[in-house]
């Protein structure tokens, strides 16, 4: 054995004496309290819960998470996303919830705002097709609005009159927006479609003014430019192609 | 030198089922069995009673109520709470700052202390922890593990997760460090 190595042995046999580091008593019996405690917690929360339930669990809680980020991104989402069927159940769904004439009314009116500004960003894609069909669903929202006002105003014809007035100012929104729309495409089947559009929201507003004549000034057009007086007074006729 | 008791590997199995099934005194009994151990290991390697006290007790809680993880490591218990509690001081070096240390392995001996006269057998037991605590991670690990815990190489090893012929070239090195570290300090 050479000196080195000895000299290490000699230090290791000393090591080997050094009296160890116990612990007071207080902080054992404090350490079990606290072991204990978190083992009967985590006994708790394993015990109720199943390996092959929690995979299920696990799955229905992914499956929530998928169908919701689905729901939130399909809430914005325009005609050309794949989203965007899932938009028109959520709002079949939200309009089957609405109750009671005024918020029918604001339910078609959001809407119709919607499918506007749809229309509005597919013709900035030139995806005309689609803009189209926004507008197509522009004109039902509006259509339908009126029917909600005409039967308003049979039961009561003050509200249904004031109800007319909403349509009518929105009505005029979303005309001078189209004609703004008008003034940027040069597509004719583009132009085509913003022109029946402004053509169909004035017979809308027609139609809400039958029957009830409530707000004494049916055949004016909110900005008074003869809107309201239907397609054969029409400020925007139909092109000539 | 007091006994801190049986360091058991392969019979902690029948307790560790009984833990599974939710047995309090299976809980109790691997507690007592490793607490003390476990306590002794992180103050050796911190030096504070309170840090020590505190890590013994997390190191103890994280082993016995994730039992589950355990079965995974494919390790003896003993290895596995010795491997938590290593980390747990390596995390407390890393949140409360320590002295990034040298390795003395290849620190020339100081030319006025002659290792042969060096008298470990009158050096204080508070000395030789300061002086240990001198020395790399690994070397700590070591030297804690095989002296003060009195765990065999291969258990080492495992805890380590180094061969045993590592560990025991390991060994030899962390002494002729410690050697050094003690000569430097009788020096001073």
């Amino acid at each position: 054995m050479t000196p080195e190595v000895e000299r290490l042995e000699r230090l290791a046999e000393r090591l080997r004496t050094v009296d160890p580091y116990i612990p007071p008593p207080g902080a054992k019996i404090r350490g079990w309290n606290l072991v204990l405690a978190a083992v009967e917690q985590s006994n708790t929360a394993r015990s109720g819960v199943h390996p092959i339930r929690r995979l299920v669990l696990a799955s229905v809680a992914a499956g929530v998470l998928l169908v919701a980020g689905a729901v939130a991104a399909s809430a914005d989402s325009l005609p050309d996303s794949i989203f965007y069927p899932l938009k028109g159940v959520l709002e079949n769904t939200r309009g089957a919830l609405t109750f009671g004439a005024s918020d029918q009314l604001a339910y078609h009116l959001d809407l119709a705002r919607t499918r506007l500004t749809e229309a509005q960003a597919m013709f900035a894609r030139h995806r005309v097709d689609l803009a189209d069909q926004a507008l197509s669903g522009l004109d039902d929202q509006l259509n339908d609005a009126a029917l909600v006002i005409q039967a308003e105003k049979q039961s009561d014809p003050a509200v249904g009159a004031a109800m007319e007035n909403r349509l009518r100012q929105a009505i005029a929104t979303h005309d001078a927006q189209l004609a703004g729309l008008q003034g940027q495409v040069t597509n004719p089947t583009a132009l085509n479609a913003i022109m029946q559009a402004r053509d169909r929201a004035a017979q809308a507003l027609q139609t809400a003014a039958r029957n009830g004549k409530g707000n004494g000034n049916p055949g004016t057009s909110p900005n008074g430019s003869g809107l309201g007086n239907g397609t054969a007074n029409s400020p925007h006729p139909t092109p000539k192609h | 030198m007091r006994p801190l008791g049986k360091a058991a590997s392969d019979d902690d199995r029948p307790l560790i089922e009984r833990v599974r099934k939710g047995d309090q005194d299976a809980v109790r009994a691997l507690y007592e069995r490793y607490f003390d151990r476990i306590y002794n290991y992180v103050y050796a390697r911190l030096g504070r009673a309170e840090d020590a006290e505190d890590l013994a007790i997390d190191t103890m809680t994280r082993g016995l109520t994730r039992l589950d993880l355990f079965q995974d490591q494919g390790v003896a218990f003993s290895s596995w709470i010795y491997r938590i509690a290593h980390n747990a001081t390596i995390d407390h070096y890393r949140r409360h700052g320590k002295v990034s240390l040298v390795s003395l392995e290849h620190a020339p001996a100081l030319e006025s202390a002659d290792p042969s006269e060096l008298a470990v057998e009158q050096m204080s037991n508070e000395d030789l922890h300061a002086a240990i605590r001198d020395l790399t991670d690994e070397q700590q690990q070591v030297l804690i593990l095989r002296f003060f815990q009195d765990l065999t190489a291969a258990q080492v090893a495992s805890i380590m997760g180094k061969s045993v012929g590592a560990v025991q070239a390991l060994q030899h090195r962390a002494l002729g460090s410690l050697e050094r570290a003690l000569q430097g300090r009788a020096v001073n």
